[in-house]
Parts: C-alpha cells; sequence; structure tokens
C-alpha cells in the first residue's frame, strides 16, 4: 500500500471502513503462509511418507521397489520381535527422567532462590555442556565409568561393586548417560517456572502455619508443575528415543528402541519395519504426553 | 493430531452444551476428511525398483578438459599429504589430474544410505570414485549402479591383483571392482590382562572373558565366524545352519558374554582396558600394536576371514578417465608398496613386496601386510546374498545384536 | 532513641517496664530490637513499642522508614539483630513464624494461585488440623461477604475482593495479632476509602489486635485507635490521630501529618503555662505543654486551617496572636475551603485554608491581609529539625 501511495488517488489510499477488516483477514492468512508451508514441507510430508513406509509390502525391497499396501502386518511383525527395546526404551526414559527431576529440582530450585547475584553464571554453567557435541560429552563418561577408573575403583573399594563388578555395558551406565545429557531440558523450564512463584507465597504458606516442608508441598511445589510437567516432556521424549547413550555406554542387551530403528533402516535396509517402529514409538509417547497432561492437570497453569 | 481442548469456563454452563456438541461433531467431520486424504494420498508414497542399467546412467566423459578425479575413502585410509613423495603428490605428478579426497565412508549401510536415492534413480551423487567392502560392492554392481572398468586404462590392475582376489563371484572379470586394501579379520586380545586366545568360539563362552569381549557389529563380519563355530562353511551355509549359528550367538549376547558390537571403536576399549579380547580387523591391530606390545592378533582356529574393499566408479561420474588413471597407479607396485607401508593392511598388489625391501625392512616380513599362500589359503570369505537374503538375515542379526 | 522512655507521662503507654514485668503485658511488646541487614543498612534501630491487646494500632512512614522491617519482626519473617518481642507474656523473638499466633495480610495479598478461594482461606486451617473446617470457613467467607465466591480462583476476583480474602484467610485463624502490610495500597482511592472502613468495622467485631502498616497518613488516622509515626528506623511520636494532629512534637510529624506553617522564632519567657516567643518582631504565645524544645530557639508552628485571615485593622475572634503586614499571593478555591499563600514581611509564605462558610470575604491577590491565631493552637519545635522534613514523602494532601 505504500509503494504505491504516491500515485494512487487519495480515495484508493483510504480505505472504507469494512474494507479494513476483510483487508486485514487476509494479511492475517498471508502473514501465516510461511509458517503453514514449512509445516506442510517438513512435517505433514515427511509425516505421510512415515505412514506409508510403514505400510509398505514388507516384500519389497530396493530392487523391486515398495508398493504401499496397507500392511498393517509390520505393525504386529515389529511389535512382536522389538517389543523388549521398546519398553526398556520406555523404561529407562522414565528411570533418567526420574532422576533428572529431582537432581533438576535442587538445581534450580538454588538457582531460583538462593544463587543472588551468581544466578546468571549458574544458568550459563548449565547450559555449557552444550557447546561441545553430544557425542564427545557421551564418549567421556565412557572414561568416567570405564572399569579401570576410579569410579568403578572406588565402588569396588566401598564393596558398592564386587571385585570385578563394572558400571559400563550395564543400565545403570545408560541411565546415568541419559541423566547427564537430558539434564538441562529438566532444569531450564524448572528454573523458569520456580523463578516466577513470588517468595511471598512461601512466607504466608509459612505465616498461616505451613512447617516449610509442608508449605513446599502445599506450594511453591504445585506452582512449579507447570515446569516438572514441561520439563518431563522435554527430558523424557527425547531420552526414551535417545540410542546414542545405549550404544556408547551399554551392552546389547541394553539396545534402545531408537539403536534398532538405527539398525533396520541403515543396516537391514528393512524400512517397512523401521517406519512401523518408529510410528509406534510415536504414538506411545503421544498417548502418553497426553494422559500425563491431563491427569497432571496443569491445562490452567500452562 | 492432539487438537486443543475447549477451554473450561468460556460461558454459561447451558450454552456450553451446545458449543461442545457441535465442535465434537465439527470436529469428528474434520477427522473424517482427514482420513480420507489420507487413503488417496498414501499410495502415493510407494517406491520404485532401484535397480539401473549402467549404460543409461552413464553421464559424457569430461576428463579431457576437466583434470580432476573427485574419490571418498574411509578415514586413515591413505598416507597423508604432509609426507614427502605421498602417493597423492605422486599422480598429480604423474597424470596432471588433481585430486579432490574426502574422507566420508564410516560404515557401508550408512554409505548407501547417503548415496541411495540418487544412485536409485540415475543421478549423479559427485564423485568418480568410493571405496566399499565387497559385500556393498556386490550390492551396488548388481543394483547397476556402478560404471565397467575400461580394461585398456587399467593395464596394472589386470597385471599385478594378487592371485587370491582374482575371480569373485559377484565380478569375477574385475569389470566394474578394483580391490584397495585387503584386510583379515580375526581375534585381538590383551596379553597382559588374559591368557592366549586360540579360537572364536572362546570368545563366545570363556566365563573368564565375559562382558569383556567386542564383536564387530557387520552382520557378515561376525556371523562368518558364528557360521565357522556351529561348523559351517560361511561361503556356502544353509538356512538351518544359518539359524544354528544366530542362536548360538544370541545365547552369547543374553548371558552377558558379548559387551558390544562395535565399529572401529573396539580399539580404544582395548587399549583402556574396558575389554580384554575382541573380533578385530588385522591393520588397525598392526597400528595399536606399535604403541601397546601387549596386544595380539591371531588367527583363531576357525581360521581367518578375508575382504576387500574395493575401487567402484558411481553412474554418472564425470571424470571416469582420471579415476580409472588413478585406479591405474596404485597398482603401480611402488605406489603400492608406500601406501601399505602406511596403513598396514594387506597390499593387493603383486610385487608390491620387492618395492618394500626399498621402503621399510622392517615390513616386509609381516605376514599381516604380505601374507603367505599357506595363510591365506585358509581364510574364508561370506556368502553372497540376495536383496531378500540379505534383508531377512539382516533382520536376524539386529534382532540379536538388539537384545 | 527509644520513644516510650522518652515520654514517661504519657498516658496510653505506661512506662517501659522492667524485664520482670513482660509476662504480665497481654499485648505486643517489642523492646530495643534492632534490625540490620548484610549490606550495613539498618532498618529499625532500638526501638520500644508496646501495642495494647485489642487496639487498632497504626505503624505510618514514609517508604524505608522501618515500618515493613517491623512487622516483618513480629510475623517472624525476619529474625532481629538484637532485641526481643513478647506477645501475651511469650517470647516470641525467635519462634519460627509458622508456629507464632500472629497472622498477615500481605502487601498485594499473596494469595495461592493454585487454590481457590475456599482453600485459600482454610489453608491455616487445615495445616493446624483444626476440626469444622467447612464451617469455619463459610462463617469467615459471610463476614467478608464472599460466599457466592468460594470455588474461584483468586485471579478472576477484582482487586478489592482480593483483599478481603486475604483478610479472611488471616483472620480465620483467630490470631492474638493480625498484622496489615499497606494492605489497600494496591487498590484505587474510591475502594481504599471504603475497605478502610470495613477493615475497621472488621475489626471492631472481631476485637483483636491489629498492626497496620501504611505511608498513607489518612488512611492510619482514619482507622487506627493509636499511630505511631516512624522515620528512619525510630518512632517520632506515637498517640491518638487527633494528639497526634494537633500537637505534633517534631516537624516531621508536623508536615508528614497533613501541612504545617512553620516560623522561626525564639523564645523570650517561659511561664508556668505560656511560653512567649519573638517571632520577626512580633510576640506570640505557646501553651507551655505545646513546647517540644528546651532551647532558645524554635519553629512556631500552626495548621493552615487553624489561621484567621482579615483585612488590616479588622477584629477577629481570636485574641492573641496577630501578624500583620501580610500580601495575598495565591488563591486557590477548592470548594469547602479557599487556600491562600500569604507573603509575610520577611519573605516567608503562608498557607491559610479558609472555610467556605459565606460568611467571610474571599480576598483577591494583592490584597494586604492580617493574620491571626489562638495561640492554644500554636505549637512549638526544636529549630534544629528541619523544616521541610516529612513534606516531601506526604502522602496526598
Amino acid at each position: 500500500m505504500t509503494s504505491t501511495a504516491g500515485v494512487a488517488p487519495p480515495l484508493e489510499a483510504a480505505p472504507l471502513p469494512p474494507d479494513t477488516g476483510r483487508r486485514r483477514g487476509r494479511t492475517g492468512y498471508l502473514l501465516l503462509l510461511p509458517g503453514l508451508l514449512w509445516l506442510v514441507l517438513f512435517f505433514v510430508v515427511p509425516f505421510y511418507s512415515l505412514v506409508a513406509t510403514s505400510l509398505y509390502d514388507p516384500a519389497g525391497s530396493d530392487f523391486r521397489g515398495y508398493e504401499m499396501t496397507w500392511a498393517v502386518g509390520n505393525y504386529v511383525d515389529a511389535l512382536g520381535e522389538y517389543w523388549r527395546p521398546l519398553l526398556r526404551s520406555l523404561w529407562y526414559g522414565a528411570i533418567a527422567t526420574l532422576f533428572c527431576l529431582v537432581l533438576g529440582y535442587v538445581l534450580a530450585y538454588a538457582i531460583a532462590f538462593k544463587a543472588g547475584r551468581w544466578k546468571n553464571l549458574m544458568l550459563v554453567l548449565v547450559v555449557a555442556p552444550f557447546f561441545t557435541s553430544f557425542l564427545v560429552r557421551t564418549l567421556s563418561w565412557k572414561l568416567i565409568l570405564a572399569d579401570d577408573g576410579w569410579v568403578v575403583g572406588t565402588l569396588q573399594f566401598l564393596q558398592v561393586l564386587g571385585d570385578d563388578g563394572r558400571l559400563l555395558a550395564t543400565p545403570v551406565a545408560v541411565v546415568a548417560g541419559l541423566t547427564y545429557n537430558f539434564l538441562p531440558f529438566m532444569v531450564l523450564p524448572l528454573y523458569a517456572s520456580l523463578d516466577k512463584i513470588d517468595p511471598r507465597l512461601v512466607e504466608a504458606s509459612s505465616d498461616l502455619y505451613a512447617h516449610p516442608a509442608v508449605g513446599f508441598f502445599k506450594v511453591t511445589w504445585p506452582l512449579s508443575l507447570p515446569g516438572v510437567v514441561s520439563g518431563t516432556l522435554l527430558t523424557f521424549i527425547p531420552a526414551s528415543g535417545d540410542y546414542i547413550n545405549a550404544e556408547l555406554l551399554g551392552s546389547p542387551n541394553q539396545r534402545m528402541v531408537g539403536g534398532v530403528i538405527q539398525s533396520l533402516f541403515t543396516d537391514a535396509n528393512d524400512y517397512p519395519a523401521a517406519a512401523a517402529l518408529s510410528m509406534v514409538l510415536m504414538m506411545l509417547i503421544v498417548v502418553m504426553v497426553l494422559v500425563y497432561v491431563r491427569r497432571a492437570g496443569t491445562e490452567d497453569l500452562l | 493430531m492432539t487438537g486443543t481442548r475447549p477451554r473450561p469456563r468460556t460461558g454459561p454452563s447451558a450454552a456450553r452444551g451446545g458449543l461442545a456438541t457441535r465442535r465434537t461433531v465439527l470436529r469428528g467431520l474434520g477427522g473424517l476428511a482427514v482420513a480420507g486424504a489420507s487413503v488417496g494420498v498414501l499410495p502415493l508414497f510407494g517406491q520404485n525398483g532401484a535397480q539401473q542399467d549402467p549404460a543409461e546412467c552413464a553421464a559424457p566423459d569430461r576428463s579431457g578438459d576437466d583434470r580432476l578425479v573427485v574419490v571418498s575413502n574411509w578415514p586413515g585410509y591413505i598416507d597423508p599429504r604432509r609426507d614427502e613423495g605421498n602417493t597423492r603428490d605422486l599422480f598429480e605428478e604423474r597424470t596432471g589430474v588433481t585430486v579432490r579426497y574426502t574422507d566420508d565412508i564410516n560404515d557401508n549401510a550408512e554409505f548407501y544410505g547417503k548415496v541411495r536415492n540418487q544412485l536409485g534413480s540415475c543421478e549423479p551423487v559427485g564423485r568418480d570414485l568410493m571405496m566399499l567392502t565387497d559385500w556393498m560392492a556386490a550390492r551396488m554392481i548388481s543394483l547397476g549402479w556402478t560404471q565397467p572398468l575400461d580394461r585398456k586404462a587399467v593395464p596394472n590392475l589386470h597385471a599385478n591383483l594378487i592371485e587370491p582376489l582374482r575371480g569373485v563371484a559377484w565380478d569375477p572379470d574385475l569389470q566394474f571392482h578394483a580391490p584397495w586394501q585387503t584386510g583379515l579379520t580375526g581375534v585381538a586380545y590383551n596379553a597382559a590382562k588374559t591368557g592366549e586366545i586360540g579360537s572364536f568360539s572362546e570368545l563366545l563362552d570363556n566365563p573368564d572373558l565375559a562382558g569383556r569381549v567386542t564383536l564387530l557389529s557387520e552382520m557378515r563380519d561376525t556371523m562368518a565366524f558364528a557360521l565357522k563355530v556351529v561348523g559351517a562353511d560361511p561361503e556356502d551355509f544353509t538356512q538351518d545352519q544359518w539359524g544354528d549359528a544366530i542362536d548360538r550367538l544370541r545365547k552369547a549376547v543374553s548371558d552377558g558374554q558379548v559387551r558390544a558390537f562395535t565399529g572401529n571403536e573396539y580399539l580404544q576399549d582395548l587399549a583402556a582396558g574396558n575389554i580384554v579380547a575382541c573380533e578385530a580387523w588385522s591393520g588397525d591391530i598392526i597400528q595399536l600394536q606399535f604403541e601397546n606390545p601387549d596386544i595380539k592378533f591371531v588367527a583363531p582356529e576357525e581360521g581367518l576371514a578375508l575382504w576387500s574393499d574395493n575401487m567402484l566408479v558411481p553412474n554418472g561420474a564425470e571424470h571416469q578417465a582420471n579415476a580409472e588413471a588413478w585406479i591405474d597407479h596404485f597398482y603401480d607396485p611402488a605406489v603400492a608398496a608406500r601406501l601399505a607401508a602406511w596403513v598396514n593392511y594387506i597390499c593387493p598388489v603383486e610385487g608390491a613386496r620387492e618395492e618394500m625391501e626399498k621402503l621399510d625392512p622392517s615390513l616386509v616380513d609381516n605376514d599381516l601386510i604380505f601374507p603367505d599362500a599357506e595363510m591365506l589359503a585358509q581364510t574364508f570369505a561370506f556368502m553372497p546374498l540376495d536383496d531378500r537374503q540379505a534383508m531377512a538375515y539382516e533382520r536376524d542379526w539386529s534382532d540379536v545384536t538388539g537384545g | 532513641m527509644s520513644q516510650v522512655a522518652e515520654t514517661p507521662t504519657s498516658p496510653e503507654h505506661p512506662p517501659a517496664a522492667a524485664h520482670g514485668d513482660h509476662a504480665a503485658y497481654d499485648g505486643l511488646r517489642l523492646r530495643d530490637v534492632t534490625k540490620e541487614f548484610p549490606g550495613g543498612f539498618t532498618a529499625v534501630r532500638s526501638l520500644d513499642l508496646d501495642v495494647p491487646r485489642g487496639s487498632f494500632f497504626a505503624l505510618l512512614g514514609p517508604s524505608g522508614c522501618g515500618k515493613t522491617t517491623t512487622l516483618r519482626m513480629v510475623a517472624g519473617l525476619e529474625t532481629p539483630t538484637s532485641g526481643s518481642i513478647t506477645l501475651a507474656g511469650q517470647d516470641i523473638t525467635y519462634a519460627k513464624p509458622y508456629r507464632r499466633p500472629v497472622n498477615t495480610v500481605f502487601q498485594s495479598y499473596a494469595l495461592f494461585p493454585h487454590l481457590d478461594i475456599f482453600e485459600n482461606v482454610a489453608f491455616g486451617l487445615r495445616r493446624r488440623k483444626t476440626k469444622d473446617v467447612d464451617a469455619k470457613v463459610r462463617e469467615m467467607l459471610e463476614l467478608v461477604e464472599l460466599t457466592s465466591q468460594a470455588r474461584k480462583r483468586p485471579a478472576q476476583l477484582s482487586g478489592g475482593q482480593q483483599q478481603r480474602v486475604a483478610l479472611a484467610r488471616a483472620l480465620i485463624n483467630n490470631p492474638e495479632v493480625l498484622l496489615l502490610d499497606e494492605p489497600l495500597g494496591a487498590l484505587d482511592l474510591k475502594l481504599r476509602r471504603s475497605m478502610q472502613i470495613e477493615v475497621k468495622r472488621i475489626q471492631v467485631e472481631v476485637g483483636r489486635t491489629f498492626v497496620h502498616v501504611t505511608h498513607d497518613q489518612e488512611e492510619a488516622m482514619t482507622m487506627a485507635d493509636t499511630v505511631a509515626v516512624m522515620n528512619g528506623g525510630v518512632i517520632e511520636q506515637m498517640g491518638a490521630p487527633a494528639e497526634l494532629y494537633e500537637n505534633p512534637r517534631s516537624t516531621f510529624v508536623a508536615n508528614f501529618l497533613g501541612q504545617s506553617n512553620l516560623i522561626e522564632g525564639r523564645v523570650l519567657r517561659r511561664a508556668a503555662d505560656v511560653t512567649t516567643v519573638e517571632m520577626h518582631g512580633i510576640e506570640v504565645s505557646v501553651p507551655s505543654p505545646r513546647v517540644h524544645t528546651d532551647a532558645d530557639a524554635g519553629w512556631v508552628g500552626i495548621r493552615p486551617e487553624k489561621v484567621l485571615v482579615g483585612r488590616p485593622g479588622e477584629e477577629l475572634d481570636a485574641p492573641g496572636n496577630t501578624i500583620p503586614g501580610g500580601v495575598v499571593s495565591d488563591v486557590s478555591f477548592v470548594g469547602v475551603s479557599t487556600q491562600y499563600l500569604v507573603r509575610m514581611p520577611w519573605g516567608q509564605e503562608l498557607q491559610v485554608f479558609s472555610q467556605n462558610t459565606g460568611r467571610t470575604h474571599m480576598f483577591t491577590q494583592g490584597e494586604s491581609v492580617e493574620l491571626s491565631w489562638r495561640p492554644e493552637y500554636a505549637f512549638l519545635l526544636d529549630r534544629s529539625q528541619d523544616a521541610d522534613a516529612g513534606a516531601a514523602e506526604r502522602v496526598g494532601g
């Protein structure tokens, strides 16, 4: 409009009131267009492609090509063969999320309420691990937990581990790696939601005869629920889909579903099974998230 | 997919009921529409077969006016450019062809995934040479993804390739491939931590090694030995024998005997002492031995697996003549010896051993670089698989390695 | 700087009792309480305070004067650096906040946003495992007229309603002392006025001790039986609102609580009941109980509404202090009254509020006038105090 304003007769430059509304509506849709296009291109199309792949004729191959034959049996096969790593992923993800929640809550609470002028520095330190690669960080855990390393040595000395006990290639190492790698995803939303809590509310609970512990569970905890919910989701979803930690710190008996999908896809070239397993994982997570968010009753707080 | 839930408290409860039902109906209709559209759209996502005819997918050769060759290889698989008189500089001097060299192959399957879409639809991948292990080379050749080599352009290859590598089933006349380096798969152990290990089956059931063993993550590497363990011939086995071998391995995995299935990472674990024995590749171990003499590579009772990484010219390569010049260059025994002195794998070139005398006499008698005929006689390879077999076996494999 | 100790004769505030007597006192008593914050800032200095049981007590002062810190120490949310606090004979100086029979109405209420009104009010009862929570909460909601809002969340209520919830939430616990920290500060003027009356009504009804912190002198005077004016961590003066207003003892109180004309003067004679002061050549008299300085120099103070204005030589009904030679320099008509600024011969401008009774003459700018006041309204303050102290911090008129 501005570009033509110089040339156009004044009548056009001043649109009638009803026009304004319609034009504004159209502008809104136009502004929405890039986002919509992006979504279609990078979410809807790949999503359909994944769904279609999961329903390919399992007799297909790169030589023959693949036909979409609504082969729902792929799902049954994939579940039948890989339910163990699937459950294991959800289980490890859940334990790691729980550890992240406990550790992350203490940390976020300390940063929000006790850190004073160190607050920003501590937040930077929480994010700092992201400055190095995920892989390098996980590999360094391999060094920390090495069979001849000091951690194992100390635990053996304390008789927590047997003399030929070890941490690497056990679920302990995998869960520790997951916990470590996804902790920042828990701390940041927790911090955001704890930091918003008015400290006077805690004072008020204390003034109203609540012992600090009771005050925490009656006031601080419920008010931090939005952070707890988003933190646990941000931790649980990637942790249960992760396979790097299981691959580097675990043994085949700790393999997670992400690793199975990856090897089905790249090694076995069994695209239908890989896609079906991905779909199952995705649907499981979506359902769990929905149930969780409703059960947590945080809709009003979010 | 999740949809937005109606916000509570949007109005008096009487009105809310009506609103909710109308919304439910609308949402139901929307869902039906999406489902209907999906039924229509999903079949469009089918894929055609990826097999191609090399003749149709050949690109015009620009080697004459574009003096360039683009090479993809595995990391650490060539002598470095900083070395005086290195093989690449020598090639550039001799031919005037510039080398653009990338070490972007880390894994056969992964590389396959990387080039699959282009080669499967007859499009170029921007490379003139790529180095792939036997089974992957076989698969690509059978998919028609590689260009035949001009016999006259690679005389050194035909003259100097060592005997044991000739006549492979998937390309008996060296029409499509030229071995780059050859290696042996066997067993390595840390002599400081365990006694001598004489067989692959020990890796699977010696309780002293429980949880301190790694095997290789490529199916053919490990299953060849597992088949040997159950008394089958990896070059010709039946479905039942395959089943026995898989079960044997599954038991070892579920007993916690096997710590991991790895690529090259077993080197760090072996050096760090996290594992005491493993299935290993010969060249890796020779390099590790320079730092740690306790590390031993042995030919187990079951024998050694012999494999090669092979140079292939992909469809759509624009500098095939330059690529052929590269192949021929590396089949010059002097060049091959120089390369072998650095990478420590088996040199596939006849006459390189004599050249090595001049270069580094200490390596001449290393039978992991220049194995004698007797040693090579007891090596074995893996039976060629068609795509259905490969997929079924890989699936069994990932079932076992997937815990 | 103990205020109470300085006024041993003050009738409402008995002399500071010896330690042994604390147990006998049934109100709230602070003795020699000091609070220093880590930065070295001293918020409260050696404060003595007695709040009789059942009274409505206001702590009045500008922001930063230490009134909120005092309140928080009573609530247990801050620990005094030294001194003691007793309540109904019990030493509560170091008692945990959740163990004190004291409840607080917080500034901007601090209602629990995740609980509905009912649960907010029930919070204290539930913590103490009281019986009949339902009935008690209903009764309390009735008292504050919020029965119909019981199941709403705080964010859905108006400011005034939230204020009443905060009050109900504290009051339901039947505290020995209810602390109110600027409880009306967030409300608009009109609502504030009606809430002042409301809170006062509730206090009378429940008969509990209320300690109200505010920086609004009008609010303090409207609501409280006793007002303590705080400044710089100490109490400047304490007493009934009318007493504070009519007989301020410092320039700060004179200016902070309403407005005052302060005129430089010199004491000529001190008699038993009257002190005579010379003020720029004019002799005025001040009743001796209203003289708050022992020195020769002082500030003669007079409230603007106590000053009468007339034509030069006109007979006014204020025998005693008459100051001639004024010139009207500004006139503001505000309806109920007319406010004059009168420039005196010595250059000072004095304020005069004249009630518009209809019987007095309206002066215009530039007219010559004579001012006068009854001697019993004047007061004499210490010359060493700043004549403008407290004026800038005063809220509203």
